[in-house]
């Protein structure tokens, strides 16, 4: 255990990303992190399945990647900045990604915000 | 000697140079934002200093779980752009300062700091989304900078006081660099802020406006934090205000805030602070 740590499992909504999480999830976190790059990011558009296949991705993370679960995604154990690659890709901003991962639409989620009109 | 002139403290949310290159200066949800950094690069158009050191982190761009560095110096002479996803930012390349590496890197590791150093990989919004509100770049940026990546996004981390301790050290470092230069060291990230699972959307001002009273007044109390306390206090992703420790170490015991500015809109306590040495 990291002393560092101590209490984090008392923090609902949290998922922190360790080496034993990385090592566990290197293969579906490579791929997100592939998508910055020009070659992989072509594919995926062109072809997802070929892209996941490429990847050597399992049927538990292809459903999630196909179903966009982005906080299925998380707790599987992706790290957030790889999948702020995948956000890109799908042309998708941080706020819509913030939103689905609280369950709410991005319109609901701006409603929480001070200065919803800074999208 | 290299003679450090200040220092600055500012988010780096890749949303800021979004809104940057949409030319939303005058928008009015944005507006506070970017108003809140002119003071600061009045600052540093003024103080023309030569080197920034640019205590960042890389959002797994440049750097992959494959090998991610605790701490990573940039030595080489220049840095590209980083392609996050959607292309490239319309910047010019970022120009280092390999003199000055090489002797930080000379300097840390005979002090038992033993920095990686990495050469030519892109910088991407942890570096690029702030700087491109603190210095004119057309044609180009008008100093150098020397980037020292931080892992903040895989534990374990360092801790908070290793981050302060990296500031001393660099502090030391810069008094023995034979040549004169002027130094503004910056730190970023924060302030508040969750960005992922349930909790994402967390913000905490009160804990925020505490941070800022003590990393001008009482850094230690916060080097003395745990992670875990950062998540609590101040949402999960905001453990990244380790990096203005490093900033705050590399500073004077006492120091002057001389500009301030918070502007939290949806996510992420957007905040740029300014110091001089006292």
């Amino acid at each position: 255990m990291n002393p560092q740590l101590e209490g984090i499992d008392q923090i609902a909504g949290t998922y922190p990303f360790d080496v034993a999480r990385s090592v566990e999830r290197i293969r579906i976190n490579r791929f997100f992190w592939q998508l910055a790059q020009p070659a992989h990011r072509e594919l995926f558009v062109r072809d997802e399945p070929a892209a996941w296949k490429a990847s050597g991705l399992s049927d538990e993370e292809i459903a999630l990647v196909r179903n966009r679960d982005w906080l299925g995604l998380i707790r599987y154990g992706v790290n957030f900045f790889a999948l702020e690659k995948f956000a890109r890709v799908l042309r998708l901003s941080n706020l819509d990604v913030y939103a689905q991962m609280r369950g709410e639409s991005l319109e609901e989620f701006l409603k929480t915000r001070r200065v919803p009109e800074a999208r | 000697m290299a003679r450090i002139i200040g220092g600055i403290g500012t988010s780096h949310v890749p949303t800021i140079g979004v809104a940057y290159d949409k030319g939303k200066q005058h928008d009015p949800a944005w507006a506070p934002l970017f108003q809140g950094y002119e003071p600061v690069a009045r600052w540093l158009a003024e103080k023309k200093p030569d080197v920034l050191v640019f205590f960042y982190n890389d959002h797994l761009t440049s750097f992959f779980f494959d090998l991610y560095p605790t701490f990573a110096l940039g030595a080489s002479a220049q840095f590209e752009i980083a392609d996050e996803g959607a292309g490239k930012r319309q910047l010019p390349r970022i120009k280092g300062h390999p003199g000055l590496a090489a002797h930080l890197a000379d300097s840390l590791v005979n002090e038992e700091f033993d920095i990686a150093v990495f050469q030519e990989r892109a910088l991407d919004h942890g570096v690029n989304s702030p700087l491109s509100l603190l210095w004119p770049h057309e044609p180009d940026w008008p100093g150098a900078l020397v980037p020292i990546a931080i892992n903040v996004l895989q534990y374990p981390l360092p801790t908070a006081m290793r981050c302060y301790k990296l500031g001393q050290a660099v502090r030391r470092a810069l008094s023995s660099y034979p040549e004169d230069l002027k130094v503004a060291i910056v730190g970023t990230g924060g302030l508040s802020h969750q960005i992922h699972g349930e909790r994402t959307g967390f913000n905490n001002t009160e804990w925020d406006m505490r941070f800022l009273d003590l990393i001008e007044r009482d850094p230690l109390e916060l080097a003395r934090m745990k992670h875990a306390d950062f998540v609590r206090l101040g949402g999960a992703e905001s453990v990244e205000v380790i990096m203005w420790l490093a900033m705050r170490g590399a500073l004077s015991e006492r120091i002057t805030k001389v500009h301030g500015n918070y502007y939290l809109a949806t996510s992420t306590a957007m905040t740029v602070a300014l110091y001089e040495e006292a």
